[in-house]
């Protein structure tokens, strides 16, 4: 019998003569007829006509033909539902057939149809074959619940399935009990809160006797259940690693990884101190090492779960590199794996070596391997500072290859190398100018316009090279764009004298003949700074960079430690979270280690990543190590140095009106979503550029310009008062939780200046220095207008009072609550976080009194949805000091009226943002000596109200 | 788990199909293929998420075995079950490849049926499988005696049988029912696999052997084997390693294996059931000197108007006795050349450009031990400053011969009790071939 016939197409008469043959007696002509049912079914043609004709061959005492018709009946029954009802007899009957292969055939193909008329008569049997006497039976069964239970999880549970199958853990048959276990596992899934898999110390126990007996996929299925399990102590889980241990050696590299995750789970348990802990870990490696010899696929599975292992442990592979090193006939999959890998760990110790194989990399045919070898170099040099200069040698032999490509990755790792270790490597510059012309890549073309800027100092032709190629500038991309546009700024403030023309041609480029936001709202940024003040200018562009980090690679470590969880899945692949990828609700459970216990908790290093247990303790975390490593990277507009000052009788150029007009426009009223978009741009970068309105003079410092001494409206005594209310310090971060560093302050707004207070008390055992301070965004932009100046080391047990200066030019992001403020403190022994809420009318303006006629007309204008009510009870004040007092914190009275004997005062206020507040205080005599405030505030973005409201009672209140 | 598998023809045509869950549309095949052909370069292609699925797929013998399954699953579990798929069509239905998996999709259903129910894999073992299924492989090809000139080695992926598919064991592992004769025939081989890379002065950086001894046994029934390897072997650190021992790094062995003379006598004693197994996978230890099969010797030389002069010797070092087939050297040249001009020794042996002139392949039939090859290649290129060739990578096979010196020295079958007279065949074959062979210049 060929085969040529089984796959000829489907003519018109080849249903009707398979229908013949399906008919005929002869047994053999049946069978062949069958097979050739299947064959067109595979391939995906419809044979869905014959099904009555096939069902018919249903009964046979020929056990081959019987697993065809029943194949076919799978494939068809959900499409022809009725027909099928046909079948439900011999099912029925064939479970109790005296072959166990036809019992288990039976339960098993009935399981597959999804019919629910056949789903009814399947329960009787199911329940026979689960104590059937043949284990090939029962397993076969316990596989069934998990079916029914996908089609009619309500079926399952009313029969009393559940309890069936949970006493098949207990099977004396190793095969069963793995089967019974993967189905429990599934059920479980779609219940989380059922203890369906009720595991304890005794039902682990069975489970791990059963783990020597089954088949090697049967392993699997309990070692993946194991994996879910927690132990109760750190002896518990040592006792279990023990026996799984010896699946390390197993031949089939899915058991292997199974065991790997349940140890690498359970490890997280033991103290580190443990002599058996090291033990494991050396057991770790060869088996992850083994792998990379089997079949590339598989290499590759190994390979990206190695790269997160060694992210969590690198101390476990730490002597294996050799084995990482590429094979010139592995999969380019393969290999830029296992470079990745190398990278990873690369020290001191092994620098040379490595280096040695990147560079012969870097001369191989493959671009994109080459490419990434290139590269690999760079990341060499940033993470090992001794091999630094090896690196940038080699780098130099490269780029004399003159190979494009290879020059191009070159120059890209090079602007890296330089931010890393400024001052020491331009001597190579020369090298780099002479490839300027061969340059086409946008990555590299922006790479080498900053090294041209940034040492435009020390190249002579800087201004020619610059100017060349702005010729091009609109065909560049964008990022080439905002490199040059920077770069060139940068030269002209270098060399003033001959590069006016330069610049003022850029600038026209950048915010005139371009329809790109990012470049044009650099542009103007550029030429205010430039045109306002010069000096402050060069402090802005030229201001010094952060270094960059030898980590900025790695995964974050909560990310990290998430996907450590689920090595052995494909998140270990993808190397992205199931919820990144998984749609639909099904099965995602976030994970997380469970906590060390022991007394090791203390011991631990400070680099190894915060267990999950401690993460939940706070959280307040704020940014992610990654966002904070984001706006340190931030390549050219420094940090938030203090907002551009906006003296308006210097400024001469047009675009300052656009500016302060059009943003002024954006930033008004109910418009914070916009402002963050501004602010949030890539082109600002992560230190978020907003421009400032019209009220950032209340942002600067004190020396104010005598120009802008009208704007203020300094009728009413402000000058009487000393200033605007200062709630007492409180406690922010208690030396508990940061390693001995207590912080406590407050907030507080001089004469325009917002202060963040601050004491730092060190109770720690340690000299504490290198302190930095960063803000989280928030709902008003507040940022620090200069870095934390503590001058000399904090001595233990000293303290010391700092006044931050902050304004309000930072990135916005609405919190819950409005005024909450999350702020992480950096100093040489961590970093920590902590937030805090801060009072509203600190953020109010001194130009916030409003003209009477506007503030009828605004009144009016705000709908009355948008009022809120409040109470303020027992103030001891009348209305002529409440008035006063309030006005000391820039709430400003408009109108003052008596209705029957009732002070009724209108005030205004303005925020930061440009927001108004309009209020009206009836001040009702509740007693002789007490005042009941009844405060209506009215407001186009009404979530302030709330703080507003807090803000007066605190004021009036003290 | 595993939702739906399928096996495609290298044009996307499906050749199995099989939705084990009952989720998911019947178009799977279509939207892997598409996702599969259409994947960028730098991007592996054994995982692939598209459309909401999770595609996972290995390639043999030009077929895409592939399935789809959930995020949860291990991909260890995916990669391993279908590999384990490919050697197991390989032994049912002799080969892999377009045709005998058509032909046998029936005997293919009927093994997936019972390799994998509901997704979770049962079992991939050949005697378990056996016992459950009633099918008969179809061969594509009746099996001729004559065709022995091409003997290859199964499962080993040789240059050779890459070029010519050697037949003696392309064929279905289990005899058709009924016919107790079949061939009954044992093939153990001994194959070692080579990396090595020798540096610019000649020494060599890296030497890494790997080795499997794998049995393939068409006998029917159970037969006890026992087979004698070289007594010189040591393994780990357990002895001093003295002049002549043959120290073994790692050795695993098949859980059938019987280690009980192993210690003692370096007897291997194993009862196969019909199919294929890896009874034993050893890596020589890092420190042992491995006399090196090839030198390569070359001399550059820029000649004026961008012309390369490359002089290549290479010398075969092994015993005048033995041999090696199928040498392929590559050389990456370091800028597209435009021409080639060659001088070879014989007329067998071939050069050309590859990959548009981004390396050069020169191709040796056949060397014998001893023998020194030179080759002189003038190539144009594009005019620019000097700078590295290479590495060249070597490829060949060395048959009879395993570089470690691990040999079986005698393999002994003694037959069940009623089965019919005469020993049956016993083929022992050893080879070794270059994993990745590299010599910097």
């Amino acid at each position: 019998m060929t085969d040529s016939k089984y796959f000829t197409t489907t003519k018109k008469g080849e249903i009707f003569e398979l229908k013949a043959e399906l008919n005929s007696d002869k047994k053999e002509k049946k069978k062949e007829a069958v097979k050739k049912v299947i064959a067109s079914m595979t391939v995906g043609k419809d044979v869905s006509a014959l099904f009555p004709d096939v069902v018919n061959c249903m009964q046979t005492d020929n056990l081959e033909l019987k697993k065809l018709v029943y194949l076919y009946l799978m494939n068809y029954a959900k499409s022809q539902p009725d027909m099928a009802i046909m079948a439900v007899n011999t099912f029925v009957k064939d479970c109790e057939d005296p072959n166990p292969l036809i019992r288990a055939l039976a339960v098993r193909t009935m399981g597959c149809i999804r019919v629910d008329k056949i789903t009814e008569y399947l329960c009787e049997p199911l329940r026979k074959c689960l104590k059937d006497e043949d284990p090939y039976v029962r397993k076969t069964a316990a596989v069934c619940v998990a079916k029914l239970h996908d089609i009619n999880a309500q079926l399952v549970e009313d029969q009393g399935f559940l309890d069936t199958l949970k006493d098949l853990i207990s099977d004396s048959n190793p095969m069963v009990v793995a089967n019974a276990v993967a189905a429990l596992s599934e059920i479980a899934e779609s219940h989380p809160s059922s203890n369906l898999l009720d595991l304890n110390p005794q039902s682990i126990n069975k489970l791990l006797t059963a783990l020597n007996e089954c088949t090697e996929w049967g392993q699997i299925f309990i070692l993946d259940c194991l994996a879910n399990y927690m132990p109760k102590d750190d002896r518990e889980a040592q006792s279990i690693c023990e026996r799984v241990t010896p699946r390390l050696s197993h031949a089939n590299s899915a058991v292997v990884l199974s065991a790997v995750k349940v140890l690498m789970k359970f490890m997280e348990m033991l103290s580190k101190d443990l002599d058996y802990y090291g033990t494991l870990l050396k057991k770790l490696a060869p088996p992850l090492v083994t792998l990379l010899s089997a079949e590339p696929e598989l290499q590759y599975v190994a390979l990206r779960n190695i790269n997160l292992i060694v992210q969590k442990r690198p101390e476990i592979l730490k002597h294996e590199m050799k084995v990482f090193f590429v094979k010139y006939n592995d999969p380019i999959y393969v290999k830029l794996e296992k470079l990745d890998i190398m990278i990873r760990l690369a020290s001191q110790a092994n620098i040379a070596q490595v280096l040695a194989e990147l560079k012969e990399y870097a001369t191989e045919v493959d671009v994109d391997f080459v490419r990434k070898a290139v590269r690999a170099i760079g990341r060499c040099a940033i993470k090992v500072e001794q091999s630094a200069e090896r690196c940038v040698s080699t780098l130099l032999d490269l780029i004399q290859t003159k190979v494009n490509y290879v020059v191009q990755e070159a120059i890209v790792v090079i602007k890296d190398i330089f931010r890393k270790y400024p001052n020491k490597y331009e001597s190579v510059i020369a090298t780099l100018c002479e490839n300027l012309d061969s340059l086409d890549e946008p990555e590299a073309r922006a790479a080498m316009i900053w090294i041209v800027g940034e040492y435009a100092e020390r190249i002579d032709n800087a201004d020619e090279l610059l100017e060349s190629f702005l010729e091009g500038f609109h065909d560049e991309s964008t990022q080439v764009q905002l490199q040059l546009l920077t770069a060139i700024v940068k030269l002209f403030l270098k060399k003033p004298t001959e590069t006016q023309e330069l610049v003022q041609q850029v600038l026209s480029l950048a915010t005139q003949d371009s329809d790109n936001p990012d470049l044009r709202d650099r542009g103007y940024i550029y030429w205010r700074l430039l045109s306002t003040d010069p000096v402050a200018a060069k402090e802005v562009v030229l201001a010094e960079k952060p270094l960059i980090s030898e980590e900025t690679d790695l995964i974050e470590p909560t990310l990290l430690d998430e996907l450590i969880c689920y090595i052995g899945t494909l998140a270990s692949v993808y190397h992205k979270p199931p919820s990144a990828f998984v749609e639909g609700s099904r099965g995602v459970v976030h994970k997380s280690l469970p906590p060390r216990t022991g007394s090791s908790e203390s011991a631990e290093s400070p680099d190894a990543a915060p267990s999950a247990g401690q993460a939940a303790e706070q959280p307040a975390v704020i940014p992610a190590q990654g966002d904070l490593l984001g706006d340190l990277l931030n390549l050219d507009l420094g940090p938030p140095v203090s907002g551009p000052p906006l003296a308006a009788s210097s400024v001469q150029m047009g675009a300052v009106d656009l500016l302060g007009g059009g943003l002024d426009s954006l930033m008004g009223d109910e418009s914070e979503g916009l402002r963050s978009d501004v602010g949030g741009s890539p082109a600002m970068g992560g230190s978020g550029f907003t421009a400032p309105g019209p009220a950032a003079p209340a942002a600067m410092g004190a020396p104010l310009g005598s120009g802008l001494g009208d704007l203020f409206d300094l009728t009413g005594g402000v000058g009487t008062l000393s200033g605007s209310y200062v709630a007492p310090k409180t406690v922010w971060l208690p030396a508990m939780k940061a390693k001995g560093l207590e912080i406590s302050g407050t907030f507080s707004r001089q004469v325009g200046s917002i202060c963040m207070d601050l004491v730092l008390t060190n109770k720690a055992l340690q000299v504490m220095s290198d302190f930095a301070i960063q803000f989280n965004r928030n709902s008003f932009g507040l940022a620090p207008a200069a870095p934390l100046q503590v001058h000399a080391p904090l001595a233990p047990n000293q303290s010391v009072e700092i006044s931050l200066p902050l304004n309000t030019v930072g990135s916005v992001m609405k919190m819950d609550p409005l005024n909450n403020l999350q702020v992480a403190v950096k100093n040489n022994i961590d970093v920590f976080y902590f937030s805090t809420l801060y009072p509203l009318h600190i953020l109010f303006v001194e130009d916030g009194k409003m003209e009477r006629q506007m503030f009828l007309a605004t009144w009016k204008d705000i709908p009355n949805e948008n009022e809120a009510q409040f109470q303020i009870k027992d103030c001891s004040l009348n209305a002529d000091a409440v008035s006063s007092k309030l006005q000391g914190s820039n709430i400003f009275t408009i109108a003052k009226r008596n209705v029957e004997g009732q002070d009724m005062l209108y005030q205004s206020l303005k925020l930061t943002n440009g927001i108004w507040v309009l209020a009206e205080l009836r001040i009702q005599p509740s007693n002789p000596s007490f005042t009941d405030l009844e405060l209506s505030l009215k407001c186009r973005a009404p979530e302030v109200s709330q703080y507003v409201y807090q803000a007066y009672d605190a004021i009036l209140k003290n | 788990m595993i939702s739906q598998l399928f096996i495609l023809s290298s044009k996307g045509d499906r050749l199995v199909y099989r939705n084990f869950r009952g989720d998911g549309g019947d178009d799977v095949t279509d939207a892997f293929y598409r996702a599969v052909t259409s994947l960028p370069g730098d991007q592996a292609p054994v995982f692939m998420a598209r459309e909401g699925q999770h595609f996972v797929h290995v390639r043999h013998g030009g077929l895409y075995v592939g399935a789809t399954t959930t995020a949860d699953t291990s991909p260890f579990v995916l990669v391993e079950f279908l590999n384990r798929l490919v050697t197991l069509l390989r032994e049912h239905c002799g080969t892999l490849s377009e045709k005998s998996v058509s032909v046998n999709v029936a005997l293919v259903q009927e093994l997936l049926g019972e390799m994998v129910d509901f997704g979770y894999v049962q079992t991939t073992a050949t005697e378990v499988l056996r016992s459950a299924t009633h099918g008969e492989p179809e061969t594509t090809k009746a099996f001729s005696l004559l065709d022995l000139r091409s003997v290859g080695l199964f499962g080993a992926e040789t240059q050779q049988s890459r070029v010519a598919p050697g037949s003696v064991t392309n064929r279905p592992v289990l005899p058709p029912r009924g016919e107790q004769g079949g061939r009954r025939e044992v093939f153990v081989d001994v194959v070692e696999r080579l990396t090595v890379v020798i540096a610019a002065n000649g020494t060599p950086l890296k030497v890494d052997v790997q080795g499997e001894i794998r049995l393939k046994s068409f006998v029917p029934g159970a037969c006890e084997l026992r087979m004698g390897l070289t007594e010189e072997l040591s393994v780990g650190t357990e002895e001093q390693c003295g002049y002549g021992r043959l120290p073994l790094a790692a050795v695993a062995f098949h859980s059938s294996v019987d280690l009980e003379e192993f210690e003692q006598e370096r007897v291997l004693r194993v009862t196969p059931g019909p199919g294929e197994v890896t009874l034993m996978r050893y890596q020589l230890a890092e420190d042992v000197a491995v006399p090196l099969p090839f030198r390569l010797l070359p001399s550059v030389e820029w000649e004026p108007a961008g012309r390369l002069r490359i002089h290549l010797k290479l010398r075969c070092d092994l015993p005048p006795k033995n041999h090696a087939i199928n040498v392929v050297l590559q050389l990456p040249l370091p800028r597209e050349a435009s021409s080639l001009a060659q001088e070879l020794s014989s007329p067998e042996q071939t050069a050309e450009l590859q990959g548009g002139g981004r390396s050069l392949r020169w191709a040796i039939p056949r060397c014998q031990g001893g023998a020194q090859l030179g080759a002189v290649f003038r190539v144009q290129l594009p005019p620019t400053p000097p700078l590295g060739l290479g590495p060249a990578a070597l490829t060949f096979e060395l048959p009879a011969l395993t570089v470690s010196g691990l040999r079986l020295r005698w393999l002994r079958l003694s037959a069940p009790p009623g089965a019919p007279p005469g020993p049956p065949q016993r083929w022992v074959r050893h080879l070794t071939h270059s994993d990745s062979y590299v010599v910097r210049l």
